[in-house]
């Protein structure tokens, strides 16, 4: 089932079963008069891990994978023989392959085409929510905001050069908790009262929750003042762009429920997200790639 | 000669000013640095000096500078420091200090004591108007350029006449006419000129002798003015910032397709606007150009309230063809960023897509850059 066909009204986050998708693709796929099933791979080069889709027929995901290194690291590679092992495909038999991400100028030789992650993460948004309007998208290292109409990008905005509000500043404040990054959110729901940190700066931040621990604050408050910290910073980011629903979350911080709901709080409205979250651009570029392929095929 | 050709040797002098510098002393040529903007170069020029122009540089950190900088000084000043202070500009025999932003005014100061301190060359110090259009304003110009002209008689020994300076303002206005056409048919022709060559073309106005400039950049213009309609498929944008020169940003925009229709930015095309009158008192007609330029962040507008200069670029987008605009940030530049809101607005009012983005001249990674400017080209593609 398609997230957009008869799973409604929505759960705020899409079963992964609504990902086995078969709507069959809306534009002809003939090559003279012989139907062709058309493989294309998204590859998205992040700045911390990296993560492939594999469409048939720009429909149903074949095959996933996410190695947790990014662009520089042995990651894109290793995810690539990983997404092709899953579907025991050959890089050949892909019609198109299209990256994406911070490292994807990377892949000379490998992808076809590359576009920018923004491109891909409101592809994949739109994708997985066909009425979404604004996609906001934590990353290793800068956090992106996306107006959406009629399933295509018209504005958006970055983060300046600068951790707060991205991935990087919570895998920083994990590290100084001692804790794992992936327990923030579980932690932050048992918080029982807000710690206020103020500053946006990574290293004065990370100096307000050493002096916190120091204080013998409880460390799930401290995570629920941090959540709300990165949340304020994003909003701000967000609003820039005017926030319309339907808001959709993606990327690796998206699986972060404490983010999410104090990010709902700053900007009151829901937010929406994935399973797939972290494969949104992923699953972009592969919608993308499809639909170059079919250009490919009908010329 | 080749188009290819040409820009290679705007290219050479745009990217190493140094070498150029070297060969004006060679020939005994005094040099004068001028920082910007707005500053009466053709007074340098009519007294037998060459004027080099001085906008940070995007090869230099800031080291020595540090020691007489406040953090929050944009790059192009301090790297402007930097180079005074390291050695690169000592052969200059002077450097003339504008004050037009609220950086550049306390910086004249550091400028002038550094160079006092370091017994390497002159500042001259040059101050323009708030109200740079009433009588008032007019003359207080006139008194200024008038210092500015007694400081470069004495470095260079002898009296700057008025026919001088009428000579300067035809060298000037030939100038400032032959790079607005530049400009004009780059933005006409994005097959032939692409977003690096066009910024290395005007940079090295700013370095090579005037009349030999001018003279290379209209033959490039016949040229271009010679070549077949274009048939551009990619998009085209316009700039807007103070300075937007590194070619491995640009570098982004040719590779993405994106096209420069046509600018208002300070370094390229808010300093051409403008000629000079080439008749009557020259010390007026050139305080009367400065009183005519108008649209430009740094500079005082009486009906602000207006947002004529919001209006004004979202103008030059639409009759420029272009779908969209980059705004180059200078980081620090607080006249940029106080004004942004307004430029905002007007553009929004107009319908026109734009992106800000964040730059200074210590940057060398542009990833974040490139994938920004990559997601504008397809939204403006949409």
């Amino acid at each position: 089932m398609r997230a957009d066909e008869g799973i409604g009204p929505y759960d705020r986050v899409i079963p992964v079963g609504a990902h086995a998708l078969m709507r069959p693709p809306t534009l002809a796929r003939r090559a003279g008069e012989v139907k062709m099933t058309i493989y294309t791979l998204g590859i998205d080069v992040g700045s911390t891990a990296s993560k492939c889709i594999m469409l048939k027929d720009g429909t149903e995901i074949v095959s996933q994978s996410l190695i947790d290194v990014g662009a520089g690291t042995s990651g894109p590679a290793r995810a690539i023989e990983a997404v092709l092992a899953g579907a025991g495909m050959s890089r050949e038999e892909m019609h198109f392959t299209l990256a994406t991400g911070y490292g994807r100028n990377s892949l000379d030789g490998i992808a076809d085409a590359q576009m920018s992650e923004l491109s891909c993460h409101a592809k994949g948004a739109a994708f997985l929510f066909p009425d979404v309007r604004t996609v906001i998208d934590i990353g290793g290292q800068d956090v992106k905001a996306m107006h959406i109409e009629n399933g295509a990008m018209v504005n958006f905005q970055m983060n300046d050069k600068c951790a707060a509000g991205t991935g990087r500043f919570l895998d920083v404040m994990a590290r100084v908790l001692e804790v794992k990054v992936d327990e923030l959110g579980d932690l932050a729901a048992q918080s029982t009262k807000r710690v206020a940190i103020s500053s946006t700066c990574t290293v004065f931040a990370e100096s307000e929750v050493i002096s916190q621990l120091a204080m013998d604050t409880d460390k799930r408050d401290i995570i629920n003042g941090i959540h709300h910290s990165v949340a304020n910073r994003v909003a701000g980011l967000v609003n820039r762009i005017g926030v319309q629903d339907r808001v959709v979350m993606t990327g690796g911080v998206a699986q972060n429920k404490g983010i999410v709901s104090a990010l709902e709080e700053s900007l009151g409205h829901i937010i929406y997200t994935s399973p797939l979250t972290q494969y949104v651009g992923a699953l972009g570029a592969a919608l993308f790639a499809y639909q170059k392929a079919l250009k490919q095929v009908s010329s | 000669m080749s188009l290819e050709n040409t820009f290679k040797e705007f290219q050479a002098a745009a990217y190493n000013p140094k070498k150029l510098l070297d060969e004006y002393k060679a020939a005994g040529k005094k040099v004068i640095g001028v920082l910007p903007y707005y500053a009466p170069e053709e007074l340098v020029y009519a007294a037998g000096m060459v004027p080099m122009g001085i906008w940070g540089s995007n090869n230099k950190n800031i080291a020595l500078a540090k020691e007489y900088c406040a953090t929050f000084y944009c790059t192009i000043a301090q790297l402007a420091l930097e180079m005074l202070l390291d050695g690169t500009m000592d052969q200059l025999d002077g450097v003339i200090t504008p004050t037009i932003c609220d950086t550049l005014r306390p910086m004249s100061q550091n400028y002038r004591v550094a160079m006092a301190k370091l017994k390497k060359m002159p500042t001259i110090f040059l101050a323009h108007p708030q109200y740079r259009r009433p009588a008032f304003g007019l003359q207080f110009t006139v008194d200024q350029y008038t210092n500015v002209k007694k400081e470069l008689e004495a470095i260079c020994g002898h009296e700057i006449t008025d026919e001088d300076i009428r000579g300067a303002i035809k060298v000037y206005n030939k100038y400032r006419q032959a790079r607005r056409e530049f400009v004009k048919l780059a933005g006409e022709h994005p097959e032939a000129v692409s977003a690096v060559n066009r910024s290395a073309v005007l940079k090295a106005g700013y370095f090579m002798e005037k009349p030999e400039y001018t003279e290379k950049l209209e033959a490039l213009n016949k040229e271009l003015a010679a070549l077949p309609a274009s048939d551009w498929k990619g998009v085209k944008i316009v700039t807007s910032g103070i300075i937007c020169d590194n070619p491995v940003l640009l570098k982004i925009f040719d590779e993405n397709g994106i096209a420069i229709a046509t600018d208002d930015v300070a370094h390229e095309s808010r300093t051409i606007r403008v000629d000079a009158a080439e008749d009557g008192d020259p010390m007026m007609a050139l305080a009367k150009q400065f009183a005519d330029e108008d649209y430009d962040v740094l500079l005082y507008d009486e009906a602000s309230n207006q947002n004529r200069r919001g209006e004004f670029v979202a103008n030059l987008v639409k009759e420029s063809g272009a779908s969209g605009l980059v705004l180059f940030m200078q980081q620090f530049c607080d006249p940029e960023e106080m004004e942004y809101p307004y430029l905002k607005k007007a553009l929004d009012a107009a319908q026109i897509p734009h992106i800000k983005l964040g730059i200074d001249q210590q940057m060398r990674d542009f990833g974040q850059a490139a994938t920004a400017i990559q997601a504008f080209a397809d939204v403006l593609s949409v």
